[in-house]
């Protein structure tokens, strides 16, 4: 590159004759003067040889990085352009209108341009521009040359529209942080004349074809006296088969718009309306996928290649109109290499796990409780829902700062630190901590909805600030109310505040709950982490159930305090002394966490095993790194590494402790049955925790007894009971 | 780079047994100069996906040479790292950028030895961490890397081009001054205690 440009600077030179331009754009300023360069440059160029660089300062990573060797194929991407323009592939006859003369083959074609456009489509859901996948469609591009096409047309229009709905809910829900090729869209025609008129144009389309099909199917001698429909093609054989793939891939497409206009109406007032398209996208994915063998077979054309699982067309064909370099030489955001499309079934199967995952949204209650609110987005992700549909949740979730655009999140606060009804139109909510309370929460929510890669490290972040947010509240509250701490003051502001901080402090530990378990399914955790992660879990779990427990039967007490004005109740008093389900399921937890972290210490302690030890540092650095964020915001008071190794140093197989900690579980996991018995997702955590807990009884008996005599036996753990929590697996090596 | 998705990545670098006699027959050198960059390059093009131009390579070789090393078998470069180390977030960071053995090299504990060097080199420049990224289907990496102390920071969420995430890796070193975490809050959350009237007052961090 270096030698193309000495060249290029030589002729410069001779050109010019070291003559400065007397007329130059740009005039000469106060302190600036034009100077001919040339001579510099050519001396300059000598010095430098093939491949060198200049350095300078501001020469960075990204720079070089970013930095492209001309007609490298492997970087430039203009090179493997088969046109140099739109015009040119037009021109070439890439994208032919009509596609054929030959009506069958015609529709046949555009049957492969839809299904091509829609593997194109997922293909961009999953992660790869625009400019890459839809948009390499030519008739995309020109959608101006195809008006007289009626099928192609609409079915272009549509799905650009539908594009446009996409980008723009990515866009506002702002979840797509780590995904921002998807929203690139610049130089893209995304927006086309007319678009508004799209759904009529589709519906009049599909109006025709409906014609056509009835006509199609009625008996040859009736055929005449039916009205004059021209048919959709001119082999009559194909006409009910094509006609019907024509039409479920319209209103595949006419629904899915639907379901997306639906699904953003303010305050979740359309989601019932989308269920409804859902189902029937749905329907029409089906019925796309039974056709696909008549698609195959009656594929009279053209190259249909060796049947493979990689075609992005119901018929096996190669589509035409297409080409996936066109915009690497228009437009920037293509990365040079080529990608590899999902095929038409596996674009099939994207759509409907998108339409599922949708429907979850549109099935939720929009319950204004917020522990309600947080499982439901916890069990959300659990599905592993792609950016599109966690955007349409999030966006469902937080609308101009209210819980589904609908409560108040000052509402929602006192909802969830058990505060009465009657208190949600104090004063207090004007206080500007409270306001930035109010702000942590809804940017939780957000935060919630990205995904779990993302979601972890911005957990983390935010802890800080709900620590800051706690001790901002705590002196905030004493300067307007005294000592808040006195419970038995009647006053209705302190008592919001007592309440509220226990709430902050609640909701903190289930932040760091979540932060903790996430590394499970991220598999950051190699098992030498096992140990002291799940001490971390155990501190906070106690933690988190403690807050809960003060947090309810402070509630409880309250509402006693009041109902005894009225009359004594003696149960009342007995109901209050139990523990109530959501802490017994945390301690069941606490005692999974405690009995892993004892069984893994013995193991250490008595078969060296499940330690880690690098020449360059020690466990403690693994420590420090695993919990920084946790630390530097205190969560919670007083934890070190140190707190840790006195844990587990006197660990031992022999001890009954250990057991005693997974019998617990189970039979508090066995217990809570009856209080969750109309939970299904609460039986079902219950149940695992008893399988871990069974599991792990097992395996330590074994290894307590077998273990001296059989140094042959080896400890694993896996997650096959639990997400979170690991079940041991005893083997010989 | 970590702004940057086009990024280096670390081969397969399968290393079950620490062949020790069978490498004592690998040399290895630090970057010596410009005779060394075509080997670099040739190994890496060889052996990673990703494509980098020469500004990649010079970028490296000639800020840090002194954290680059070859290996060679009978004169043949079998295998390199490559390497940087700068300002991050106030600390001075490492960060191993590429590191190749060629296939029929693997399992020699080549990787680990050049790897090493660079991390003690590192080290001894007052670095306080090391950091990379490798792509989460490359166990032969991430075993090398976890043998050698580093954890699993993050999950970066379909970081190379391929679509696949990757891990940032993290070596802490030890800190001889603080071991204890400066907190900066001072505030803890209180300890409140259930039915009783009286509630202590916030006790601080220790």
């Amino acid at each position: 590159m270096a030698a193309e440009m000495t060249d290029g600077i030589e002729k410069f030179a001779d050109n010019t004759d070291a003559q400065v331009p007397s007329n130059p754009s740009f005039p000469s300023g106060d302190q600036t003067v034009w100077a001919d360069v040339s001579p510099l440059l050519q001396l300059a160029s000598q010095d430098l040889h093939d491949g060198e660089l200049i350095h300078g300062e501001n020469f960075n990573l990204f720079a070089a990085m970013s930095a492209l060797e001309i007609m490298d194929p492997k970087m430039d991407s203009g090179i493997v352009s088969t046109y140099c323009s739109v015009d040119e592939a037009i021109e070439k006859g890439a994208a032919p209108v009509p596609l054929s003369f030959n009506s069958t083959i015609d529709i046949q074609c555009t049957i492969d341009i839809m299904d091509h456009l829609l593997a194109c489509e997922a293909t961009w859901h999953k992660g790869h521009s625009l400019a890459q996948t839809v948009f390499s469609c030519i008739y995309l591009l020109r959608p101006d040359r195809i008006s007289s096409h009626a099928l192609l047309h609409s079915y272009c229009m549509v799905v650009r529209v539908t594009c446009n709905a996409v980008v723009s809910a990515v866009s506002d829900a702002r979840t797509n942080e780590e995904e921002d090729l998807f929203t690139m869209t610049y130089g893209l025609p995304l927006k086309g004349e007319g678009d508004e008129k799209c759904l009529s144009i589709l519906h009049a389309v599909d109006e025709t074809i409906s014609r056509q099909l009835r006509a199609s199917k009625a008996p040859s001698t009736k055929r005449r006296v039916l009205e004059d429909i021209e048919p959709l093609q001119t082999n009559a054989d194909l006409e009910g088969g094509l006609c019907k793939a024509v039409l479920c891939r319209l209103r595949f497409r006419k629904h899915f718009y639907h379901v997306l206009t639906c699904m953003r109406r303010p305050q979740g007032k359309g989601l019932e309306l989308a269920r409804k398209h859902i189902t029937s996208c749905l329907s029409e994915l089906d019925s796309m996928l039974k056709l696909e063998e008549f698609l195959k077979c009656k594929s009279i054309c053209r190259t249909v290649k060796d049947a493979t699982d990689d075609e992005t067309t119901a018929s096996g064909c190669q589509p035409i109109g297409f080409d996936f370099s066109l915009n690497s030489r228009l437009s920037a955001p293509t990365p040079p290499r080529a990608i590899k499309l999902l095929s038409w079934r596996k674009a099939v199967d994207y759509f409907k796990k998108l339409l599922h995952d949708l429907e979850v949204i549109c099935s939720y209650t929009l319950d204004p409780v917020l522990e309600v609110v947080l499982r439901f987005v916890v069990a959300f992700q659990k599905l592993h829902p792609d950016l599109v549909a966690r955007a349409y949740l999030q966006l469902l979730l937080v609308q101009e700062g209210k819980l589904y655009g609908r409560d108040p999140v000052f509402a929602m606060i006192c909802k969830a630190s058990l505060l009465p009804d009657t208190v949600k139109n104090h004063d207090l909510q004007k206080n500007e901590t409270i306001i930035q309370l109010g702000q942590l929460l809804t940017n939780l929510l957000r935060i919630l909805c990205t995904n779990s890669a993302w979601q972890r490290r911005k957990l983390g972040k935010i802890l800080q600030e709900w620590r800051i947010v706690h001790a901002q509240l705590e002196l905030a509250f004493r300067k307007e109310y005294g000592d808040i701490s006195n419970t038995s003051n009647e006053d209705v502001g302190m008592n919001i505040c007592s309440y509220i901080l226990i709430w902050v402090e609640e909701q903190t530990y289930w932040i760091a709950t979540r932060f903790l378990t996430l590394g499970f399914e991220l598999e950051l955790y190699s098992p030498c982490d096992y140990c002291m992660v799940y001490w971390y879990i155990y501190v906070i779990l106690i933690k988190l159930a403690e807050r809960t427990h003060i947090k309810m039967m402070r509630s409880n007490e309250n509402s006693r305090r009041k109902g005894k004005k009225k009359r004594d109740s003696v149960k009342d008093g007995a109901k209050d002394h139990q523990i109530p389900p959501a802490v017994s399921l945390l301690q069941c937890q606490i005692c999974l966490a405690e009995g892993l972290v004892m069984m893994l210490a013995a193991l250490r302690n008595e078969y060296n095993a499940f330690q880690s030890v690098g020449p360059f540092n020690s466990e403690h650095e693994r420590f420090l790194q695993h919990f920084e964020l946790l630390q530097k915001a205190c969560i919670p008071d007083g934890v070190s590494y140190v707190s840790f190794k006195e844990t587990i140093n006197h660990a031992r197989l022999s001890t009954s402790s250990t057991y005693n900690c997974f019998k617990d579980a189970q039979r508090t996991a066995k217990e809570l049955r009856t209080s969750y018995s109309n939970d299904p997702e609460k039986l079902n955590e219950l149940r695992m925790i008893e399988q871990v807990a069974e599991h792990n009884v097992v395996a330590l008996n074994l290894v307590r007894h077998l273990g001296t005599l059989d140094p042959s036996l080896k400890v694993y753990f896996e997650f096959s009971h639990h997400p979170h929590f690991a079940s041991a697996v005893v083997k010989r090596s | 780079m970590e702004s940057n998705k086009k990024n280096t990545n670390q081969e397969d670098k399968k290393e079950e047994a620490e062949g020790l006699q069978e490498g004592s027959e690998i040399e290895y050198v630090s970057y010596g100069g410009e005779h060394h960059l075509p080997l670099i390059m040739n190994l890496v093009d060889q052996e990673l996906s990703e494509p980098y131009s020469i500004f990649t390579y010079r970028y490296f070789v000639y800020l840090w040479p002194q954290l680059s090393f070859l290996a060679f078998h009978d004169g043949k470069c079998v295998g390199t790292v490559v390497c940087k180390m700068g300002e991050h977030r106030n600390t001075l960071r490492g960060y191993i950028a590429m590191l190749v053995v060629l296939k029929p090299y693997r399992g020699r504990g080549i990787a680990t030895e050049l790897v090493t060097r660079s991390i003690r080199v590192m080290m001894d420049s007052g670095c306080e961490e090391v950091t990379l990224e490798a792509e989460v289907t490359n166990k032969g990496a991430l075993a090398l890397y976890g043998r050698l102390g580093f954890i699993r920071a993050k999950r970066l969420f379909r970081y190379y081009l391929n679509g696949v995430d990757a891990f940032r890796l993290k070596l802490l070193f030890p800190r001889p001054e603080a071991h204890q975490h400066q907190s900066i809050m001072k505030l803890g959350f209180g300890t409140y205690e259930l039915g009783s009237d009286q509630q202590n007052e916030e006790t601080s961090a220790e």
